[in-house]
C-alpha cells in the first residue's frame, strides 16, 4: 500500500477504546482505504456554489442531442434522465427519511396511470399539461401519505415489506382494473392506450418525427428534472431537512427532542411519491400507452441500486449514480458494448486495486500471455475450438486471445460458470500472495465465461452484473461513491 | 361440503409448502434479525437440484429405483445441495456485514436474490420443467391413497402434508433439545450475551443458515412434485414463505407453521369461495392488515425497543 | 496511487465515449440515400428471447435464422438477422427502445416480430412513421389489424402470417359446440393479453351458442392450480386453457384426474408442445397443421434438425420461417423495382403485400388478405393427444 495519509479523525492508536462503539472504531480503520481518495477531490469541487455546478451539469446534458442524432441514445437519455429523477425521489424516502420503501415503483406507476386516465380516449378526457400534471403530483403526494398513514408503526423490515405488498396490491389493482364494479377503469391487463402526448395552450409535443424519438421530450425531462433538483435542495436545506436528518440518525432520540415524527414521516412519503408521480407522467406521456407490467419489481432493485450506488442522502450523489447505472444497463443489452465494458471494468479494477504499479503491469502481462498460449495450444489440438465468433467490439484482439469455441458442450456453461463464482470466492479467502498468484487464470477463466456463457443471454447478465453490484457495495463501500459517511448507532 | 373438503386437502398442501419455506425465513430471523430475501431463491434452486437428480435416476418413466426411495433421495439431494448454497451464502454475502447498519444486509439479500434467479436463467434457461410425477409408477401417486367422504386424499398430498410434519417436529427436537440448538436460541435472544458465554457465533449462524436452507430444499421438492417450476419462481415463493412467517410470528418456529396453514387455507378458500381473479388482493389485505395491527404475528412475542 | 484514479477515470471516459461513438452511425445515409442490395441488409427481430417467454422468442429465433441461411441466396440476397430483447416482464419500454434502435439505424430494411402483441401496440407507431414493415409471427390480438369497437392498435405498417384471434376464438369454440356437443364449459385466462383475448372470444362464441360457460381468472404468476381444479364443476365438459406455459396445462389436467373431473383440456396454440403437453384425450389448437405431416417440408423440417440437435419442432418457430421468406421475398421485389439500389424502407412495405409464396411452410399456397393485413383464408387446426402422446388433427 503507497502513501496512507491518515485522516483528521483520526485511528485511535490502540484499537477500540472503553465507551467507543466497535463499529465506529473499525469504520475509521477502514477510511485509511484508498477509495477514500474521492473525499478530498470532493472537497475541491467545493470550491463552486451548488447552482453552478448544476448549471453546468444542465449544459452538459443539452449537448447530448448535438452529439448524436440517434433517436436511440436520445432515447436512452430520456430514460436517464428519469431514472435521475426517479432516484432523487427515493432518496428523499430512503436517504433523507431513512425509511426502507420497497413499493416505490408503485407510486410511478401511479402517475403514469393518472396521466392517462386524464388524457386518452379511457374516459375521453384530454386536459392539457397544465391541468394534468399538478393534479396527477398532488394526487401522488396524497397517495404517498396514505401509504404512509399505516406504516407510521412499522419500523425497518416490517416497513419494507408492507410497503413491498403495497407494490403488488397495485400491480394486482391495475391488471385487474377492467372489471371494478363493471367498469373499465385500467385497462386491466392489456393497459391504457392512445394516450395523449404532453399538450398545451393548442399545442401538442409530438413524441417522434418519422418515427424517431423527438428531442424536445428530453428538454422537457430536463427542465423538470433541474425544478425538481432545486425545489428538494430548498427543501432540505430548510426546518425540514434538518429535522429529517434527525429522525435518520436516531428517531428515538428526535422523538425525545419533540421533534413531530410521524408527520415527518408521512412528508418523506409524500415528496417521494409526488416526484415519481411527476416522473410517471412523463413516462406516460412518451410511451403513449401504459402497461401493468412496466411497474415491476425489478425497476425498484434498479433505482436502489443508482441511490445506493451514488450514495443515498446527498442529491449530486444520487444523479451521479443514475448517471452511471441507467446507460450502463441499455449498454449491456448489446452484446457489442457489452465486451468492452467488461474489458474496461477489468482494467479499471485493477488499476483501483494495484494503482499504476509494477503488480499492475506484471498481472496484465501475465493475463495477456497465459491467454495467448491458452488459445495456441486450444488451437493446436483442434481447430473448431478457437473457430467461434465473436460480433462486436475488440474483434480481433478476442479472437486471438480468448478461447472460444465453435459448438460449446452442454456441461460447459454451467461448469465454467460456478467454477468461476467459486474462483471469486476462494480469492477473497486466501492471502495476498497466493491471491496474486491466482489473479491470471482466475481474470482470464471470467473473460472466458463472459463472452461465451453471459454475452448470448445479454438481459439476464445485465441483471447478474446489477445483482453483483448491489453485494460488492454492501459489503465494501456501503456508503456509496460520493455518500456521507454515516454510523448507525445500534 | 365435498368441496370444503377438497379445498381444505388443497390448503393443508399449499400450506406445507409455505411453512417449510416460512421456517427458513424465521431461524434466520430469529438469529441475525435480518429478512433473508435469497431465501426464495434458495428454494428454486432446490426445485432445480431435485429435477437433475430425478433425471440422473432414470426420469419419471423409467426410475431405476422404487419410489419411495426415489422420493426420499430427490428430497435429501436437494436439502444438501440448499443446505450448502445457504451456507455459501451467509459466508461471502452476510457475515461481512454483521455489525453493519441493518439496511446493508437487506440489500445485500436483494443483490443475492437476483444474482440467483438470474444465474440460473443464464445456465438453464426459462424452460419449465416437470418433475411429471404422473407417470411415476403409472400416475400411482394420484391414485392411491385414502378417502374423505367423497374427496380421494392422494397419495402425493399424503407425502407432502406428512414430510412438513416430520421435517417440523425434527427441527423442534433440534432447536430444543440438543446443545446446537441452545446455542441457536441463545444467540437469537442477545448475540453479544452469547459470544460472551463462549458460543462460537459463526458455527451457530452457519448451522441455522444450514437447516433452514436444507428446509428450503425440501419445500422444493415438495412443491415441484406436484407442478411445473420454473427460475422465476423463487421471488413470489419468497414473497408468500415470508408473509406465512410473519402472520405466525417471526422468530417462533411453531408460528412460522401455523402461519403457513393460514396462509395456505387463506389463499385456498378465497379462491374457492370469493372469487379466483381478486384472491391475491384479499390475500395481501389480508396480511397487511396482521402486519399493521398485530406485527408480531399470532405466536411471536411482541418486540419491545429498548432505549 | 491518485494517479491511478485519474487512470481509471480517463479509461472510463474514453470507453463511454468510444462505445456511445460506435452506437450511432451518422445520419448522414438517411431515406434519401440508397443501400446497394448486394451489402448486407438487415432485418431486425423482436422477441422475448429471456424471461418467463423467453422459449418461445428462441425457438423463433433458431426457425429464422434457419430461413435466412438457407433461403437467403436463392433471393440473391446477404440478409443478417439482428435480435432484439422484448422480455415480457418488463412491460413496453424494451420495445420502444428497439423500436427507436432498428428506426436509427439505415441498414435495418424490415423487422420480423414484434412477436408479443403488447410489444406490437407499443411500437407500430413509430415503426409505421419510419416506414418499416413490420411482420410480426404470433401476435394474435384481434385489434392488431382489425377494427374492433372502433379502435384499432396497429397500423398499416403491421402484418402478420399467422391468424388472429378473431378466428382462433369462434374456430375452438365451434369445434366444441358442434363436434365436442358440450353443455358447460369452464374458461380461463391468465390476466394477460394473450389469454383474455382469446378467453374473451371464446366465451363470446360459446355463449351466443347458448352453451353455459364459467369464467376463472388466475394471476400470471399462478404455479399451483389446486383451488382452480377444486372450482371446476363436475359436469363441465370442455376447460379452455389458452396457456403459453404446455406444462402447466399439463399438470391442470393430471390435477382434473386427481380429483376425479371429467373435463378434458383444451388448449390454445400457446400449449402446443408434444414434449410437455401430452396429456391423452385433451385438444389443442394450432394455426398450421402439424408440419412434419406437410410432404413438401420434410427437407425444411430435416435440416433445421440437424441445425438444432436435440431440439423439437414446436409450433412458434414456423410461423417464422415464413415471415422471414416473406420479408426476403418482399426484399427482393423492390430491390428488383428499384434497380439494385434500395432508395427506402418504404419500398420493401410497399411490397410486403404484393408477395405470394407457394409451397408454404403451412401447407398450401401464402396469400394476402386483401381486406386487412392478415393471411387470407387462414384457418386453425384442431388436434386431439393420441394414448403415445402424438398429436392428431381432428378438426
Amino acid at each position: 500500500m503507497t502513501d496512507s495519509t491518515p485522516h483528521s479523525s483520526d485511528i485511535p492508536a490502540e484499537g477500540p477504546a472503553v465507551g467507543q462503539d466497535e463499529w465506529v472504531a473499525r469504520h475509521a480503520e477502514r477510511r485509511v482505504l484508498r477509495w477514500d481518495r474521492l473525499a478530498p477531490l470532493e472537497q475541491r469541487l467545493r470550491v463552486a456554489p451548488w447552482w453552478a455546478w448544476l448549471a453546468l451539469f444542465l449544459g452538459a446534458m443539452c449537448l447530448l442531442p448535438a452529439i448524436t442524432s440517434s433517436g436511440y441514445a436520445r432515447l436512452v437519455g430520456f430514460d436517464t434522465v428519469l431514472y435521475m429523477m426517479l432516484a432523487l425521489g427515493l432518496n428523499v424516502v430512503v436517504g433523507w427519511g431513512g425509511l426502507l420503501d420497497l413499493g416505490y415503483v408503485a407510486f410511478y406507476g401511479l402517475g403514469a396511470y393518472g396521466y392517462a386516465l386524464l388524457d386518452s380516449n379511457q374516459f375521453h378526457l384530454h386536459y392539457a399539461a397544465y391541468f394534468t400534471i399538478p393534479v396527477v403530483v398532488v394526487g401522488g403526494a396524497i397517495a404517498g401519505f396514505l401509504l404512509g398513514l399505516p406504516s407510521r408503526r412499522l419500523h425497518g423490515d416490517y416497513l419494507a415489506i408492507v410497503t413491498l405488498f403495497f407494490l403488488q396490491l397495485f400491480q394486482t389493482i391495475v391488471t385487474n382494473g377492467d372489471s371494478i364494479f363493471g367498469h373499465n377503469v385500467t385497462g386491466g391487463a392489456f393497459g391504457i392506450f392512445n394516450v395523449d402526448p404532453l399538450h398545451a395552450f393548442g399545442h401538442t409535443l409530438a413524441t417522434q418525427h418519422g418515427g424517431v424519438f423527438a428531442v424536445s421530450y428530453y428538454f422537457v425531462a430536463l427542465a423538470f428534472f433541474a425544478v425538481v433538483f432545486v425545489a428538494l435542495r430548498f427543501v432540505n436545506h430548510s426546518r425540514t431537512g434538518r429535522a429529517w436528518r434527525s429522525l435518520r440518525e436516531d428517531p428515538l432520540a428526535a422523538e425525545a427532542m419533540g421533534m413531530p415524527v410521524n408527520t415527518l414521516k408521512l412528508m418523506s412519503f409524500s415528496f417521494g411519491a409526488a416526484v415519481a408521480a411527476l416522473t410517471g407522467t412523463l413516462f406516460a406521456s412518451l410511451s403513449q400507452s401504459v402497461l401493468p407490467l412496466s411497474f415491476y419489481f425489478v425497476l425498484l432493485i434498479t433505482i436502489y441500486t443508482m441511490v445506493i450506488l451514488g450514495g443515498a442522502g446527498r442529491q449530486h450523489a444520487v444523479v451521479l449514480g443514475a448517471l452511471v447505472i441507467g446507460p450502463l444497463l441499455e449498454l449491456l443489452r448489446d452484446p457489442n458494448k457489452s465486451r468492452i465494458i467488461f474489458y474496461v471494468a477489468l482494467a479499471v479494477g485493477l488499476l483501483l486495486a494495484f494503482g499504476v504499479s509494477r503488480t499492475f503491469g506484471v498481472i496484465a502481462a501475465a493475463t495477456t500471455a497465459l491467454g495467448f498460449v491458452c488459445h495456441t495450444i486450444a488451437a493446436s489440438v483442434h481447430h473448431s475450438w478457437v473457430a467461434g465468433s465473436s460480433p462486436g467490439g475488440l474483434q480481433h484482439f478476442v479472437s486471438s486471445w480468448l478461447v472460444i469455441p465453435k459448438h460449446l458442450a452442454g456441461w460447459i456453461p454451467p461448469v465454467t460458470y460456478i467454477g468461476v463464482i467459486c474462483v471469486a470466492l476462494v480469492l477473497t479467502l486466501v492471502p495476498r500472495r497466493v491471491r496474486l498468484v491466482l489473479l491470471p487464470p482466475s481474470l482470464y477463466l471470467a473473460a472466458f465465461v463472459w463472452d461465451n456463457v453471459m454475452l448470448p443471454q445479454s438481459d439476464a447478465a445485465r441483471y447478474i452484473v446489477l445483482g453483483l453490484i448491489l453485494i460488492a457495495l454492501m459489503i465494501v463501500r456501503p456508503n456509496g461513491l460520493l455518500g456521507e459517511r454515516r454510523v448507525e448507532i445500534i | 361440503m365435498a368441496t370444503f373438503t377438497q379445498l381444505t386437502i388443497d390448503a393443508l398442501t399449499l400450506g406445507s409448502v409455505y411453512a417449510l419455506i416460512a421456517l427458513g425465513y424465521t431461524l434466520v430471523y430469529g438469529v441475525l434479525k435480518l429478512l433473508n430475501f435469497a431465501h426464495g431463491d434458495v428454494f428454486m434452486v432446490g426445485t432445480f437440484i431435485g429435477y437433475g437428480v430425478l433425471q440422473l435416476l432414470g426420469g419419471p418413466s423409467n426410475p431405476s429405483v422404487p419410489i419411495w426411495l426415489l422420493i426420499t433421495l430427490i428430497t435429501l439431494a436437494a436439502m444438501a445441495g440448499c443446505a450448502v448454497l445457504g451456507v455459501v451464502i451467509e459466508r461471502f454475502a452476510y457475515r461481512p456485514l454483521r455489525d453493519a447498519p441493518r439496511i446493508a444486509p437487506l440489500i445485500s439479500a436483494l443483490g443475492v436474490s437476483f444474482f440467483l434467479a438470474n444465474s440460473m436463467q443464464l445456465l438453464f434457461s426459462a424452460t419449465p420443467r416437470n418433475y411429471n410425477t404422473f407417470a411415476l409408477g403409472n400416475g400411482e401417486l394420484y391414485f392411491k391413497g385414502f378417502d374423505i367422504g367423497q374427496v380421494r386424499v392422494p397419495l402425493l398430498r399424503i407425502i407432502t402434508i406428512g414430510a412438513a410434519i416430520l421435517l417440523m417436529i425434527v427441527l423442534w427436537v433440534l432447536v430444543n433439545k440438543t446443545r446446537t440448538g441452545k446455542a441457536m436460541r441463545a444467540t437469537s435472544y442477545d448475540r453479544e450475551a452469547a459470544a460472551m458465554m463462549g458460543i462460537d457465533i459463526d458455527r451457530v449462524i452457519m448451522f441455522t443458515f444450514l437447516l433452514g436452507s436444507g428446509l428450503a430444499g425440501a419445500a422444493g421438492v415438495m412443491f415441484a412434485l406436484r407442478v411445473p417450476t420454473t427460475v422465476a419462481i423463487g421471488f413470489v415463493a419468497g414473497l408468500k414463505g415470508f408473509t406465512a412467517a410473519v402472520i405466525g410470528g417471526i422468530g417462533s418456529i411453531p408460528g412460522a407453521m401455523a402461519g403457513g396453514i393460514i396462509l395456505g387455507c387463506a389463499e385456498s378458500y378465497t379462491q374457492g369461495y370469493v372469487s379466483t381473479k381478486w384472491s391475491d388482493l384479499v390475500v395481501f389485505s389480508i396480511l397487511v392488515a396482521f402486519m399493521i395491527f398485530r406485527p408480531q404475528g399470532l405466536l411471536g412475542r411482541a418486540d419491545i425497543r429498548k432505549v | 496511487m491518485k494517479k491511478g484514479i485519474g487512470l481509471a477515470l480517463a479509461m472510463i471516459v474514453t470507453a463511454t465515449v468510444a462505445a456511445t461513438a460506435q452506437a450511432n452511425p451518422t445520419a448522414a445515409s438517411s431515406a434519401s440515400a440508397g443501400t446497394s442490395c448486394k451489402k448486407t441488409l438487415k432485418i431486425g427481430f423482436v422477441t422475448p428471447l429471456t424471461g418467463g417467454a423467453g422459449f418461445l422468442g428462441q425457438e423463433q429465433m433458431s426457425w429464422a435464422q434457419y430461413a435466412v441461411k438457407t433461403l437467403a441466396h436463392s433471393y440473391g440476397l446477404h440478409v443478417v438477422i439482428v435480435p432484439g430483447d422484448t422480455p415480457v416482464e418488463q412491460g413496453a419500454a424494451p420495445a420502444q427502445a428497439l423500436a427507436q434502435k432498428f428506426v436509427g439505424d439505415p441498414s435495418v430494411v424490415a423487422i420480423l416480430g414484434p412477436s408479443t402483441s403488447g410489444a406490437v401496440a407499443a411500437s407500430t407507431q413509430t415503426y409505421f412513421a419510419a416506414g418499416m414493415a413490420h411482420l410480426s409471427p404470433s401476435a394474435t390480438r384481434t385489434d392488431l389489424t382489425k377494427t374492433v369497437s372502433g379502435v384499432k392498435e396497429g397500423t398499416p405498417a403491421f402484418f402478420r402470417d399467422v391468424p388472429g384471434d378473431y378466428i382462433q376464438g369462434p374456430s375452438d369454440a365451434n369445434f366444441m359446440i358442434h363436434n365436442l356437443h358440450v353443455k358447460k364449459v369452464v374458461i380461463m385466462d391468465f390476466q394477460e393479453p394473450y389469454s383474455l383475448g382469446l378467453a374473451d372470444s371464446v366465451q363470446a362464441t360459446l355463449n351466443k351458442a347458448g352453451v353455459s360457460t364459467i369464467r376463472l381468472s388466475a394471476p400470471n404468476t399462478t404455479t399451483d392450480y389446486s383451488a382452480y381444479v377444486t372450482k371446476v364443476p363436475s359436469d363441465a365438459d370442455v376447460v379452455f386453457f389458452p396457456t403459453q406455459k404446455p406444462a402447466d396445462a399439463q399438470t391442470f389436467g393430471e390435477q382434473l384426474i386427481e380429483q376425479g373431473k371429467k373435463a378434458k383440456m383444451f388448449g390454445g396454440d400457446g400449449s402446443n408442445d408434444p414434449t410437455q403437453f401430452k396429456l391423452p384425450g385433451s385438444y389443442v389448437s394450432n394455426f398450421a397443421p402439424d408440419i412434419t405431416g406437410i410432404a413438401a417440408d420434410a427437407s425444411i423440417v430435416s435440416g433445421w434438425k440437424k441445425a438444432n440437435p436435440g431440439k423439437s419442432v414446436g409450433s412458434f418457430g414456423p410461423p417464422s420461417y415464413g415471415a422471414a421468406q416473406i420479408l426476403m421475398n418482399a426484399i427482393q421485389l423492390a430491390c428488383k423495382a428499384d434497380h439494385g439500389v434500395l432508395k427506402s424502407r418504404r419500398d420493401v412495405l410497399r411490397k410486403v403485400k404484393q408477395v405470394v409464396i407457394k409451397n408454404w411452410i403451412l401447407g398450401g399456397t401464402f396469400r394476402w388478405s386483401t381486406k386487412s393485413n392478415d393471411p387470407l383464408n387462414a384457418k386453425f387446426y384442431i388436434f386431439q393427444i393420441q394414448q403415445d402422446g402424438s398429436y392428431k388433427l381432428v378438426g
